[in-house]
């Protein structure tokens, strides 16, 4: 095999990676933090992706100022639906959470259906990135070292928010000791509608920056959530790192995967999910769970 | 006191016949409406809607008014069979009709066995589902053999000798798949294979499937995907340039509005498609007077899906017409009857063939091409495949 296809091929498994990464790293952040297992998470990127519409009127001109608005409004409905629905339930079993989300699931299906109607919705590549780029004169678009660059760049931020400041030492604290938290004075309530905004907000950042690749459709959320978790099992419920080793591990693993074996692409991101069940069940960088005393 | 008697007893019977007169036939319409292909289920209702609309305006069958009851099968054969039943059970419908997942027409197929029960099929295009010879089990739009049949006989004119494949991982796209290279080999023993690929059905990232598939060079492209598949696959690909080096790029279902309309215009130009049906042809009075009463209802263009749906009902009205009853055994002899039920469709001719119950047709293919008059891709220089050429051998007996 010649280098330059060698290189095409691992740019088009990172880009994919740079893609689910953005789109599960939320649920771990949200789960790592609060302990909330959020199964509406892949309708908020779909949400991510219809916003794009509603605010550029499907125009590539307006792709960037359109990305930013929905950033904001990820973090808006973030906010909302942890102080209006997933707080009242903190107290309850974790069933009820189960419930809840699924239903937050299906009802947002439903409005966005409501909304746009049923078929499917594309947006045109962003005017800078129309045309392909040639890498050892292989044409590959130039849109995914966008994403690329994008996925980077959010995984640095997190970096930097988690370890390089005060409220990013705080949620991971929360991880630890919400009581121990609470007592040294900080508003945890608060905290925690942050950083369920933070997740919900970077999967509908994920959703919009897809949109001019693939199409928006109401059934895009429960494709999402499934690779979502398959991501997050892999890696580890609850860890980002783990969010990005699981992406990257999938994305290359159908990258280079589909070059021998073509007729078992499907089964390669449930078969290293499975593999990574049997030897390490809490994932590849999660925790095991504490024993309880 | 006799006469008296004799007259109540005629008045109910009169009473009775009247009412039965005036009783709706209920046709119980499964179609996906909900999830990634509820535009398919939506266009297939409403070309139902639309047959039932002006049988019922011409008077009904039979003096009575058809009645149309649309459920949502969600493409699941659990839900379809819990749906099919509860039509037939609570609802008391007369007939089974329409079904866009081959799966969940194969699950509710036994259903028309056990309650003796017609159901007509006007999408679901799995060649097995005829294959099995049910008595109550027709389908009114042509299958996917035929599809891959009538691609592989426009393949063996192209200049073509390195195929490729890309179509969704399950039986639609592994049996077109089968069906086109064995019937390809027979008419053009020269042709060879060079890569297959099989991405999920509802894949959402094609881009290592895109590259595998340039790198092994191929001349022509057979593809089975569908739907949003379709719609995601065509515009990564064009990202890729792959439609620069894919001289022949060959769909079956590539022209199905619900993927022409979504793309916009950036379809590219020069895919060799087809849709089971394209509203623009054939250019004559029936199919042109179709178009209009379904714009004029729907306000917008009527898909493949939905011509089908429409030409089902009016071949099913035409079966109980003939049949003077929809009891299951008179509907299947009225289907069976003269060499089969034909109905001058929007399409053009459809004729069952009684055997297996499968209807052929003639299959309309063209290369994409833009227009300012559409906001979508329409098809040029038409290739029509006639229906001989797509007829295979049945095993069924009648």
């Amino acid at each position: 095999m010649d280098l330059s296809f060698l290189l095409l091929q691992l740019l088009t498994g990172l880009a994919y990676a740079s893609t689910l990464f953005l789109l599960s790293v939320g649920l771990s952040l949200i789960f790592g933090a609060m302990g909330i297992v959020n199964f509406a998470h892949g309708s908020f990127y779909m949400l991510g992706a219809y916003l794009l519409f509603a605010f550029t009127r499907g125009q590539a001109e307006g792709f960037w100022a359109g990305l930013f608005l929905v950033l904001a409004a990820g973090l808006v409905v973030g906010a909302l639906v942890e102080r209006l629905l997933i707080r009242p339930i903190y107290p309850r079993p974790e069933e009820y959470q189960i419930l809840l989300t699924y239903a937050l699931l299906l009802i947002l299906e439903d409005l966005v259906r409501l909304a746009f109607g049923a078929g499917y919705r594309s947006f045109p590549l962003p005017p800078l990135f129309s045309s392909p780029l040639f890498l050892l004169g292989a044409p590959f678009p130039s849109y995914y070292l966008f994403l690329l660059a994008l996925a980077g760049l959010s995984a640095l931020g997190l970096w930097a928010f988690l370890y390089r400041t005060r409220l990013g030492t705080w949620v991971r604290a929360a991880t630890q000791d919400r009581e121990m938290l609470e007592a040294l004075g900080v508003n945890v309530p608060l905290l925690y509608t942050a950083i369920f905004a933070l997740g919900i907000a970077l999967a509908a950042l994920g959703g919009a920056a897809l949109v001019p690749l693939q199409a928006a459709t109401p059934g895009m959320a429960v494709d999402a959530v499934i690779n979502a978790f398959i991501v997050v099992v892999i890696g580890g419920l609850g860890s980002v790192w783990g969010a990005l080793l699981g992406a990257v591990l999938i994305g290359l693993l159908q990258a280079f995967g589909i070059l021998l074996l073509p007729e078992m692409a499907m089964v390669f991101p449930f078969a290293l999910m499975a593999l990574v069940l049997l030897l390490r069940p809490w994932g590849l960088l999660g925790r095991p769970p504490a024993v309880r005393t | 006191m006799k006469a008296w008697r004799w007259i109540l007893a005629f008045g109910l019977l009169a009473g009775l016949v009247l009412a039965q007169g005036q009783q709706p036939i209920k046709i119980g319409a499964l179609f996906i409406l909900s999830g990634n292909f509820a535009g398919y289920g939506k266009s297939g209702s409403q070309g139902a809607q639309l047959a039932v609309e002006e049988i019922n305006a011409r008077g009904g069958v039979l003096g009575r008014p058809l009645q149309l009851l649309v459920v949502d099968d969600q493409g699941n054969p659990e839900v379809g069979v819990r749906e099919a039943r509860r039509l037939v059970l609570q609802e008391k419908v007369d007939f089974l009709f329409g079904i866009d997942s081959s799966s969940v027409a194969l699950a509710v197929a036994p259903l028309t066995d056990e309650y003796k029960i017609p159901l007509v099929v006007t999408h679901a295009a799995t060649p097995t589902l005829t294959e099995q010879c049910r008595p109550y089990v027709f389908r009114t739009s042509n299958n996917a053999r035929m599809d891959a049949w009538a691609a592989a006989a426009l393949a063996a004119t192209l200049p073509v000798k390195r195929w490729a494949n890309i179509g969704p991982d399950y039986e639609f796209g592994r049996v077109s798949w089968q069906d086109f290279i064995a019937r390809l080999r027979q008419l053009r023993p020269d042709v060879e294979v060079v890569s297959e690929q099989w991405p999920r059905f509802g894949s959402t990232d094609y881009a290592s499937f895109i590259t595998a598939l340039m790198r092994a060079r191929p001349e022509g492209v057979f593809s089975t995907l569908w739907a949003g598949d379709m719609v995601i696959f065509a515009r990564q690909a064009k990202a890729f340039g792959f439609f620069n080096q894919v001289r022949y790029f060959v769909n079956p279902v590539g022209a199905a509005l619900e993927v022409l309309a979504p793309l916009g215009k950036e379809t590219p130009e020069g895919l060799l498609v087809s849709a089971r049906y394209w509203f623009l042809y054939p250019n004559a009075e029936r199919n042109r007077a179709f178009v209009e009463a379904y714009r004029k209802r729907f306000g917008e263009y009527p898909s493949y899906n939905a011509q089908e749906a429409y030409a089902g009902m009016q071949m099913l009205a035409l079966a109980i017409q003939k049949a003077r009853s929809t009891q299951a055994e008179a509907i299947r002899k009225a289907f069976e009857a003269d060499g089969g039920l034909v109905y001058e469709a929007p399409e053009g001719r459809k004729r069952m063939r009684p055997e297996d119950h499968q209807v052929f047709e003639s299959l309309v293919w063209g290369y994409t091409k833009h227009s300012p008059e559409y906001p979508f891709a329409i098809l040029e220089r038409m290739r029509i495949v006639p229906a001989s050429d797509t007829v295979y051998p049945t095993q069924c007996k009648r």
